[in-house]
């Protein structure tokens, strides 16, 4: 955790580069940067091992006449986040990109252009959120834009006729509408463009619109995505009651460390079994979907849906665990355990799952290192990243468990790495069900007032879930939501060179990609130079 | 249930009553009701002994499994992807997004759901033949089962549509 020495090290590290102490609360430091000397703290904070955890555009023109950028950088090491904010002119919005120190930057800062007009010198830049036929000049996040204004639309026959392989938008491999495009020399991969963006929905700005407070902001939370979406509305009410200082009961904590343990087992499962029918071994497909429908219905019995669970409050949850329900969580997990033990010893014993898996799509640690990667895949190349250690919320400071750690940075050894979290996973509840303390699950009463700004992480499924604030009147002014997916996906190009193409569905799937994490919201032109194309129609 | 066809419908039915090919189409949903499709068709509630089964083409599709509110983004290929599927044209639309846009409805970048999108198909000549709605955010695995036996006509619609007009004062 923090310690006065750590903070005077970034703090003195940052002032000579120009920056200056804005503000300290928590785990959370802010500094105020101009532009042309935000590379120079970038680079300066990179050099004391910060990662890159997102960058968010903000319009706070009536606040104070002016745009804001804010770079969120996590020091794991010292478990403080640094923000950077960069203050922009309204009429002269340009900023000194980030990109050629932090490559992790890339795609949040073409966000912030797209969505909110600021460009960025000393980089390349392209549209990459919003679609292709959105007009020039049009920017949502901008407070004059109205959330349900619609721009005309031109309805196009996109996928030009000569392409390398299209995998996607519609792809069997692929669940969700993505686009990806491999170029191929023989059978290897040597480039990748990937579109996507395809389900973004402005929930950002929805959220900031008169259809929402502060309240209801967790059920449009839940939705952002359908496999981690307690995650999200978790991390919201979290980056809210930190902001407000709302102090939760603790109880409410273990009884919210429950339910996204539980999310993460189902989750991983689903996961395992689609990296199996990629593999092409169904069987391992069924049975690890089979073993996932008891935790399906456990998270029903606990919260009263199997998706979408709806608990969360703004200081607290809905509904109580009691002694039957946990009667029921033990005996599930107990059954859960022995079933994926055998399910794993079967489905490694599969030779050809060994040896498609094992060195192909490898990320390096450098690699990860540079993209800010996170959760299976930086811990599968060997970087020691967990929220839940890094920067414990919730109940699990109070749990112990270990984190799965492999160097190869391979398919195989993020396969490995959420089996084992599978097993952590169900000793982690039932440690958190044997220290549940009593007392009440929610406080009613609290304040939240005006700009305020927080910062919250937690660890989803699929990595880091960051969260940042700031308050409104009645309802967020700004909020801004980086799924684990945005951080990961950047690495797929790393990962996809120079491997064969028919391991190319399984390296996609590998970082479990989740799209409408992602996409709350590319024109690569990588066709020269290139020697062979096929030309398939449909899928792979 | 919506009956918008020229094409015999019945016959078809009968030739594909116990061998449903489907296709999912996913144009911008959360993700949520996409699991659930993946449940009924896994052991627990598993479909395929009905002969449901999961295609990788529109071309070879019977019945388009529909979720999401349409993105804008998602719209020009969520049009060509029901251009492909060969008549008569079944969709099964699932949960609240399919339905009327669901939460986002009305947000810059979403359609607001099947409806609209019907709309555009119309302007693009491509026909549905037949469509049924299945309510749920997201919807459960059996309402996804009952909802496929409404489509093919093996069981009659229990609830009725009703116009309730509001009395005054």
């Amino acid at each position: 955790m923090k310690s006065d020495s750590s903070l005077s090290t970034i703090v003195k590290a940052l002032e000579e580069v120009g920056a200056f102490v804005e503000e300290v609360r928590d785990s959370e430091v802010y500094f105020r940067v101009t532009r042309e000397n935000v590379r120079a703290a970038a680079r300066a904070l990179y050099s004391l091992g910060a990662y890159l955890k997102t960058c968010a555009g903000v319009d706070e023109r009536e606040l104070s006449g002016l745009f804001a950028v804010y770079y969120i950088f996590g020091l794991d090491d010292h478990g403080v986040d640094a923000v950077l904010r960069v203050l922009v002119p309204q009429d002269d919005p340009w900023t000194v990109s980030v990109v050629p120190d932090v490559p992790a930057a890339d795609w949040c800062e073409l966000e912030v252009r797209d969505l909110l007009g600021i460009d960025f010198r000393g980089r390349l830049t392209k549209r990459l959120v919003l679609p292709e036929d959105w007009p020039e000049g049009v920017y949502p996040l901008r407070k004059e834009f109205k959330y349900d204004e619609k721009p005309p639309r031109v309805l196009r026959e996109e996928l030009s006729e000569e392409v390398g392989i299209p995998v996607g938008p519609y792809h069997p491999a692929l669940h969700e509408p993505e686009y990806f495009e491999l170029y191929v020399e023989g059978e290897r991969v040597v480039d990748v463009a990937y579109r996507g963006f395809h389900v973004h929905r402005g929930i950002e700005k929805l959220a900031e619109s008169q259809r929402f407070t502060y309240k209801q902001v967790p059920f449009l939370a839940e939705r952002i995505c359908g496999i981690c979406g307690f995650v999200h509305s978790s991390c919201y009410v979290m980056a809210v009651e930190k902001a407000a200082g709302i102090v939760v009961p603790e109880r409410a904590e273990f009884i919210r460390s429950i339910v996204l343990e539980v999310e993460r087992l189902h989750s991983h499962l689903l996961w395992l079994g689609v990296a199996a029918h990629l593999l092409g071994y169904d069987a391992g497909f069924m049975h690890a979907w089979r073993i996932r429908e008891q935790v399906m219905v456990l998270a029903e019995y606990l919260t009263g849906s199997r998706k979408t669970y709806g608990i969360n409050l703004i200081g607290g949850v809905r509904k109580d665990i009691n002694t039957e329900k946990i009667d029921k969580v033990l005996k599930t997990i107990t059954d859960l355990r022995k079933e994926f033990t055998e399910l794993v010893k079967a489905m490694l014993a599969v030779p050809q799952i060994k040896s498609r898996a094992s060195g192909t799509g490898v990320l390096t640690k450098a690699e990860a290192r540079a993209l800010s990667v996170v959760g299976p895949v930086a811990r599968a190349s060997g970087l020691y990243r967990d929220v839940r250690k890094d920067y414990p919320y919730l109940a699990y400071k109070r749990v112990s468990f270990k984190v799965p750690l492999y160097t190869e940075g391979d398919n195989l050894a993020r396969l490995l790495v959420r089996v084992d979290e599978v097993f952590e996973s169900i000793e982690i509840i039932k440690q958190l069900i044997d220290m549940l303390p009593g007392g009440s699950v929610v406080v009613e009463e609290y304040d939240i007032p005006s700009g305020r700004r927080a910062v919250a992480a937690i660890e989803a499924p699929r990595g880091e879930d960051v969260h940042f604030i700031i308050t409104g009147v009645g309802r967020p002014y700004r909020w801004r939501v980086r799924a684990p997916t945005y951080q990961n996906i950047p690495a797929l190009r790393a990962m996809l060179r120079g491997t064969p193409l028919a391991d190319a569905p399984l390296t996609i799937a590998s970082i479990d990609p989740c799209f409408s994490c992602t996409d709350r919201v590319t024109v690569l032109d990588v066709r020269s130079g290139r020697k062979s194309f096929i030309r398939l129609k449909q899928g792979v | 249930m919506l009956e918008v066809s020229s094409v015999n419908i019945a016959k078809a039915l009968r030739a594909i009553k116990k061998s449903v090919w489907v296709y999912h189409l996913n144009s911008g949903s959360c993700n949520a009701c996409d699991i659930e499709v993946l449940d009924a068709l896994t052991p627990y509630f598993d479909v395929e002994r009905f002969g449901i089964k999961l295609v990788g083409s529109p071309r070879h599709a019977d019945v388009i499994l529909f979720t999401g509110p349409v993105t804008r983004e998602s719209l020009p290929k969520v049009v060509k992807t029901i251009k492909a599927m060969p008549r008569p044209r079944l969709i099964l639309v699932l949960g609240s997004c399919g339905i009327g846009g669901g939460i986002w409805w009305d947000t810059y970048s979403t359609l607001g759901g099947f409806k609209k999108l019907e709309e555009i198909l119309r302007e693009n000549g491509v026909e549905v033949d037949r469509v049924v709605y299945v309510p749920g955010c997201p919807v459960r695995p059996e309402a996804i089962i009952y909802g496929m036996l409404l489509l093919l006509g093996l069981v009659e619609q229990k609830s009725k549509r009703v116009e309730v007009v509001a009395s005054e004062g």
